[in-house]
């Protein structure tokens, strides 16, 4: 299952839940559109009005918050550390351990993200990732992130 | 060719970004996580962070050998020359 995953260019859905462990209200990607194993992933969110975060943020009017755009890149990060990993797939959680993002232009209901993920730095149990997310041909918001790979069983 | 003493003051300065602190007040020969309250993910920040200033590659298992300032100026020393 994961060879096969390992060498697909696209992941819908179900093949991304396959991988991270995320789900509603949590899940934040819908599909990957390009995966290539060390070199970068690029992974979709199609944002609806109805996404349960925009009934506290905001209820007068409706913007993506930041976290979220967070944890878009970084479940896009999973996808791709996952993936890059040539040992035998272990029982691993992923953590978030650093984000540093800029947040360029607001994000709006029917905005599609479109994350693109490329590494600075991998070892085994841990990568650093570069993140640029566009609307259209806008960047809405870029930066680097951490993420730890820890064996589930010592969480 | 790199300067020795901007070396280490660019080391010095980059550690101090990434645990949050001034760079005055690190002590060189401090332990980086028992004194400094470094973990072992900005450890892995600091060596990402060597490899982009100085355009070199530092192997992973060098990452338990940065222990103190000292020892990642040391270890930058090595990789740069």
């Amino acid at each position: 299952m994961f060879n096969k995953l390992a060498v697909s260019a696209q992941l819908d859905f179900e093949e991304i839940k396959q991988i991270i462990p995320q789900r509603f209200p949590f899940l934040m990607l819908d599909r990957v559109i390009a995966l290539e194993p060390g070199i970068c992933a690029v992974g979709l969110k199609n944002l609806t009005g109805n996404e349960f975060f925009y009934q506290g943020h905001f209820p007068k009017k409706a913007v993506t918050p930041g976290v979220m755009i967070g944890e878009a890149i970084a479940q896009t990060g999973i996808v791709f550390f996952h993936t890059s990993q040539n040992s035998t797939p272990r029982d691993v959680t992923y953590l978030l351990a650093g984000l540093k993002l800029r947040f360029l232009e607001p994000v709006w209901p029917g905005d599609q993200l479109r994350i693109k993920v490329t590494p600075i730095k991998m070892t085994a149990n841990a990568a650093i990732l570069r993140a640029e997310v566009t609307v259209e041909d806008r960047i809405v918001s870029r930066g680097e992130f951490t993420l730890a790979a820890k064996e589930t069983s010592a969480l | 060719m790199i300067n020795t003493n901007n070396l280490e003051q660019d080391v010095r300065l980059l550690i101090a970004d990434i645990i949050e602190m001034e760079p005055n007040q690190i002590d060189p020969n401090a332990h980086l996580v028992e004194d400094l309250g470094m973990d072992s993910m900005m450890a892995l920040e600091v060596l990402a962070a060597l490899e982009r200033k100085y355009k070199i590659k530092i192997p992973e298992d060098e990452l338990p050998r940065i222990t103190t300032v000292s020892r990642a100026i040391e270890l930058a020393k090595r990789y740069v020359q």
